[in-house]
């Protein structure tokens, strides 16, 4: 039986805290870099903004190009209200691990068709990127989360969480790899260093942004929220499968005010991880990746190695 | 027993991951760093060890382990690096994604071929003796793999922390004596181990194994 408050709770975590999770990643990064920096909640301004634009559409885009921002914007909010995010009660059918890889790949692949879509230089190389990068890091991203289906005995995602929460002692050594793989594909599938570099439009170094560059006003925002979305998305399932620690285990509220603290604590604490790596590593050329991606693959393989 | 049993595998992780990522890091300063943390992990199960039998004489060797593992050990490398300028160490004779798939096909066999030898010992949990005899096997990869001098010498120290830790697991300790000895020969391997690279840069002016191709010299 569906409980409805935690499953709504679920649905508006995501996009209602993704662009803070933008916001306090930048201000971390602009600290390290001696900066003050925007304020935390600049991506919500950002996002204001684009929703109150007009938008400019090119005559030759196709409905693939005008439908894409609503239908990757639905994807991650699909995928957010699937997560173990507060309770492991919730136990969604859409929580299914092989399910929620496949809707991250269909958003993917409505991206990448948008930025070919119009015709133009930049979006056909963004596009041809992203499927580069992504297919090579769908395996890595499957594998980790596999290593936790067998020591879960189950791929749905609430399953591997309680069974997380208190883990196995035997399952120590393969979780802390496959969370090494994970981040990895984090890392390549949210855009960031060393895959990407969110912060710059330069013809060299850009994948996401290459594939919006022709978009604006609110379709931008829904694609912009889209990509904050994702990278919420990725944290909290890197936080809550690998350490669900404070994940509610009843549906009292008391329990899921402790859940929501735990996350949020959490999901900063990454945050700051990520900002401090992307400020202490350079990107990497797009034809060393691959090296990257596969080595992600071989870390997960290697923990699948120890369970077996 | 449980959190026990917890703490020993957290231990073990301790033991066994600075040797997939001495594979992975292309700085011989956390290759050393690693070697650190692998050496208070051992330390750490010594010392649990000795709580377990009361014996002061376990200390005293488990007090030697630590002067020479934690600190002299890591001392001497870091001395050798600065002296020589020797931060970076990005040789290997296989790339890092075969690297990685070796690891995971021993890892595989590992387990494949000793898992069944292992389940007789009743004193421990045969997957800690599976995850140490794998470091046994993965450390001794280092050697074949790295083609720097410091590497290699960090993989021998990483093979005889794995085969401690095996003893300790597998309930095969020696006497304290014993121990001590031991103890000793590391340090004084340790000190030949330097003093010989640093004879091999000023002779070759590199630790790269694959450079010394002239030894007749």
């Amino acid at each position: 039986m569906y409980s409805f408050i935690p499953w709504l709770l679920q649905l508006l975590f995501i996009p209602a805290f993704a662009p803070l999770c933008i916001g306090l990643t930048r201000k971390i990064k602009a600290k390290f870099q001696n900066r003050q920096g925007a304020s935390i909640w600049q991506p919500y301004l950002d996002l204001w903004k684009l929703f109150h634009k007009d938008e400019i559409i090119s005559e030759d885009a196709s409905w693939v190009f005008r439908f894409a921002p609503y239908l990757v914007f639905g994807v991650t909010l699909a995928i957010g209200a699937s997560l173990p995010l507060l309770s492991t009660l919730t136990r969604l059918p859409t929580g299914d691990f092989l399910g929620i890889v496949y809707l991250i790949a269909l958003g993917t692949f409505f991206l990448a068709l948008s930025g070919v879509d119009t015709g133009g230089g930049f979006g056909g190389f963004g596009g041809s990127r992203e499927m580069l990068v992504s297919s090579l890091t769908e395996g890595g991203l499957i594998l980790s989360l596999f290593t936790l289906a067998l020591i879960a005995k189950s791929t749905n995602l609430f399953s591997i969480s309680a069974v997380m929460l208190a883990v196995p002692s035997f399952a120590i050594i393969p979780a802390v790899l496959a969370f090494i793989s994970f981040c990895i594909s984090m890392l390549a599938e949210s855009s960031r260093y060393p895959f990407d570099n969110p912060a710059t439009h330069l013809e060299l170094t850009m994948i996401h942004e290459a594939m919006i560059l022709e978009y604006s006003g609110k379709r931008l925002a829904l694609m912009e929220w889209a990509a904050a979305n994702k990278y919420l998305i990725f944290i909290s399932l890197a936080v809550n499968l690998f350490y669900p620690a404070g994940l509610a285990t009843t549906l009292g509220l008391g329990s899921l005010l402790i859940a929501f603290g735990a996350l949020t604590i959490k999901v900063a604490v990454l945050c700051a991880g990520v900002a401090t790596l992307e400020s202490s590593i350079a990107k990497l050329r797009i034809f060393r990746l691959p090296d990257l991606l596969f080595t992600s693959f071989i870390i997960s393989l290697i923990a699948i190695s120890i369970i077996a | 027993m449980g959190s026990t049993s917890q703490f020993l595998f957290i231990l073990e992780a301790l033991v066994f991951l600075p040797i997939v990522l001495i594979h992975l890091t292309k700085k011989n300063t956390n290759a050393v760093w690693l070697y650190l943390i692998q050496s208070a992990a051992v330390s750490s199960l010594l010392l649990i060890s000795s709580f377990d039998k009361i014996s002061f004489l376990l200390l005293v060797s488990l007090g030697s382990t630590i002067l020479v593992k934690i600190f002299v050990a890591p001392w001497f490398f870091f001395r050798l690096i600065k002296r020589h300028h020797l931060k970076f160490s990005a040789s290997t004779q296989l790339n890092t994604p075969i690297t990685l798939f070796v690891i995971a096909a021993i890892l595989y066999l590992n387990q494949t071929v000793l898992s069944g030898a292992f389940a007789t010992f009743s004193s421990s949990d045969p997957n800690l003796l599976l995850i140490s005899s794998a470091g046994i096997f993965i450390s001794l990869f280092i050697l074949i793999n790295r083609r720097g001098v410091l590497s290699q010498m960090l993989g021998i120290l990483s093979l005889e922390n794995c085969i401690v830790t095996f003893a300790i697991f597998a309930g095969l300790e020696q006497n304290p004596g014993l121990q001590f000895g031991i103890i000793f020969d590391i340090l004084i391997w340790i000190i030949i181990a330097n003093v010989f690279a640093s004879m091999i840069y000023n002779h070759f002016g590199s630790l790269d194994v694959t450079e010394m191709k002239k030894l007749t010299e």
